[in-house]
């Protein structure tokens, strides 16, 4: 057996109303004074009253409210979010909304805790002291942003996004309610749930860093989803169907945060921060491709997970592989995702933009976890294929 | 106890395998169309190197104090950079598990390990030869 570190230091509570508690929950990480980050829908949408009032329930400060996160967060908004939590003297935060607000808080609190500039924490392991407290209370089930150990935050200078991961970042509590994602609407409920499946599958490939632990996570949470997402996505008010997604994706993140993802991150990071699209519908239209390039290095793996997954019997690896990737594409056509680029919006590649897209696919963190090896050219018939 | 004796030893093996690199027309070449400014800081013993491909010209080997701010800097244990030279540890593993240390834009480090591989060729005769037959390795 190879050796593996397994990092899962959030502690999780799952209920639907849990999020009434966060206050009390603030408290006892020790905060007085909390920054809540959220976003200008989650608060329209009266997401944000109940976990409101809770901090008024329990004799806290009043917290400080920044609600001016976009999809996909930036420099900008972080620096405005921590000059807000400076000028206030918060001593813990409070992240409430999908995978941008949760990093957005992540690298808000590396500016509160640390001052200086921020560009001098990116990196990996490159943070130096514990940070302060971080409650996570997704509502969204896809990026297991609230329990993973990274954050990624847009440069609009360099045009890329900055990657910050440590074992320090990972949020220190997550409150998993499933009633604040019944508002979710369908396409971003199939696309975030698309995006944990691709954590599983990728965690899972990632043969030289994943683990028996994170193997499990990956093949518990890939049941959950194939059961509920098209029923979360179709009936989102079945709390069942969104309880099971929103555990599944926690899992996921626990297991791609320990053992990495691989090529259709890369080239997700790539096509969004280009274009804009978002991560989990993005990763949907890559999954198949990235399955089929890496089938020929891990055939086996994916045919233990679809014995795993009840798909099939068969002890033929090159079967049970394609069984795997025939259930992904019949998922995501169930949940109504689009299966190429151009349906999501993507304009039409030059040449150069293809050597451009390929040379950040092929240097982007996610890559270096994929069992097998991708040149630029590799990438360039990947995107061709998948426009 | 390091492979390597002191912080001597490690300074003589890393600048013979960096002026190998250099004097390789291939690598030192993608090298310095990358014009990257990469510091290695080591510990146990200690070490600072610094590649300085920033004029595009030349390649600059800097052992100890360096005033300009790197663009990458990656930090580790001096026995972690000889495991990873002999190609033992892959950075994955080294990233995962807390034994580098990588800081700056994470895809300018990664764009370099490909430069650098054919050095993993030679560099068992580097420390063999400078380090000499008491290199434990
Ligand atoms: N740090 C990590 O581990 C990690 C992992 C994967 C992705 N990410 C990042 O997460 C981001 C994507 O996050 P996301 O997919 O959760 O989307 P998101 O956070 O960008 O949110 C998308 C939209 O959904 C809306 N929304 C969120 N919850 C809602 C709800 N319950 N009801 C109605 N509307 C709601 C938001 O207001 C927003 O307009 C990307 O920036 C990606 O890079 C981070
Ligand atoms: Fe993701």
């Amino acid at each position: 057996m190879q050796p593996f570190t397994f990092h899962a230091p959030t502690r999780i509570t799952f209920g639907a109303d849990t999020a009434s508690s966060a206050g009390e929950f603030v408290k006892e990480l020790g905060g007085t004074r909390t920054l809540i980050v959220t976003d200008a829908n989650l608060m329209k949408a009266g997401l944000l009253d109940k976990i409101l009032s809770s901090f008024k329930d329990d004799g806290h400060f009043e917290p400080v409210i920044f609600s001016d996160v976009p999809a996909d967060s930036d420099v900008p908004c972080v620096k405005q979010a921590a000059q807000l939590a400076i000028e206030s003297r918060c001593d813990s935060l409070l992240a409430v909304g999908g995978g941008s607000v949760i990093d957005t808080a992540k690298v808000v609190n590396i500016c509160l805790t640390y001052g200086g500039d921020l560009l001098d924490y990116q990196g990996l392991n490159n943070l130096p002291s514990r940070l302060h407290p971080l409650l996570c209370i997704p509502t969204t089930a896809g990026t297991g942003s609230e329990v993973s150990l990274v954050a990624m935050i847009k440069d609009h200078a360099e045009g890329k996004k900055l990657l910050f991961g440590s074992r320090l970042l990972a949020p220190d509590s997550a409150i998993l309610d499933p009633a604040l994602l019944l508002s979710l609407p369908p396409r971003l409920t199939a696309g975030t749930g698309l995006d944990a499946l691709t954590h599983c599958l990728e965690a899972l490939a990632a043969v030289s860093t994943s683990s028996s632990l994170t193997d499990s996570l990956s093949i518990e949470a890939m049941k959950m989803i194939f059961a509920n997402l098209e029923r979360a996505t179709t009936d989102g008010a079945n709390l069942e169907a969104r309880s099971n997604m929103l555990v599944a994706s926690t899992m996921a993140g626990l297991a791609f945060t320990n053992a990495g993802v691989g090529i259709v991150h890369a080239m997700a990071h790539a096509t969004g921060g280009r274009y804009g699209t978002h991560h989990g519908i993005t990763n949907a239209v890559f999954l198949p491709y990235g399955l089929d390039f890496n089938r020929m290095a891990i055939a086996p793996k994916y045919a233990y997970a679809a014995r795993q997954l009840g798909i099939t019997n068969s002890t033929d690896d090159a079967k049970g592989a394609d069984e795997l990737i025939r259930v992904v594409v019949s998922l995501i056509e169930r949940c109504g995702l689009p299966s190429c680029l151009k349906d999501l919006g993507v304009p039409e590649f030059s040449e150069v933009d293809l050597e451009e897209l390929a040379e950040q696919a092929i240097t982007d963190p996610a890559i270096m976890f994929n069992p097998r090896e991708a040149s630029a050219e590799d990438i360039i018939n990947i995107y061709k294929r998948a426009y | 106890m390091s492979v390597f004796g002191n912080s001597d030893e490690l300074k003589n093996v890393m600048l013979t395998l960096w002026g190998r690199i250099k004097t390789d027309a291939d690598m030192s070449e993608k090298l310095l169309r990358s014009r990257l400014l990469v510091q290695f800081r080591y510990r146990d013993p200690e070490g600072l190197l610094t590649v300085d491909a920033s004029d595009g010209v030349e390649l600059k080997l800097i052992w100890g104090r360096f005033d300009q701010k790197p663009v990458i800097e990656m930090a580790m244990k001096a026995d972690i950079a000889h495991e990873f030279w002999m190609g033992r540890i892959s950075v994955p593993v080294a990233i995962l598990t807390g034994k580098m240390v990588s800081k700056g834009p994470t895809p300018k480090a990664l764009a370099l390990l490909p430069v650098i591989r054919p050095a993993f060729d030679f560099y068992p005769d580097v420390v063999h030869e400078v380090a000499g037959e008491g290199a434990r390795k």
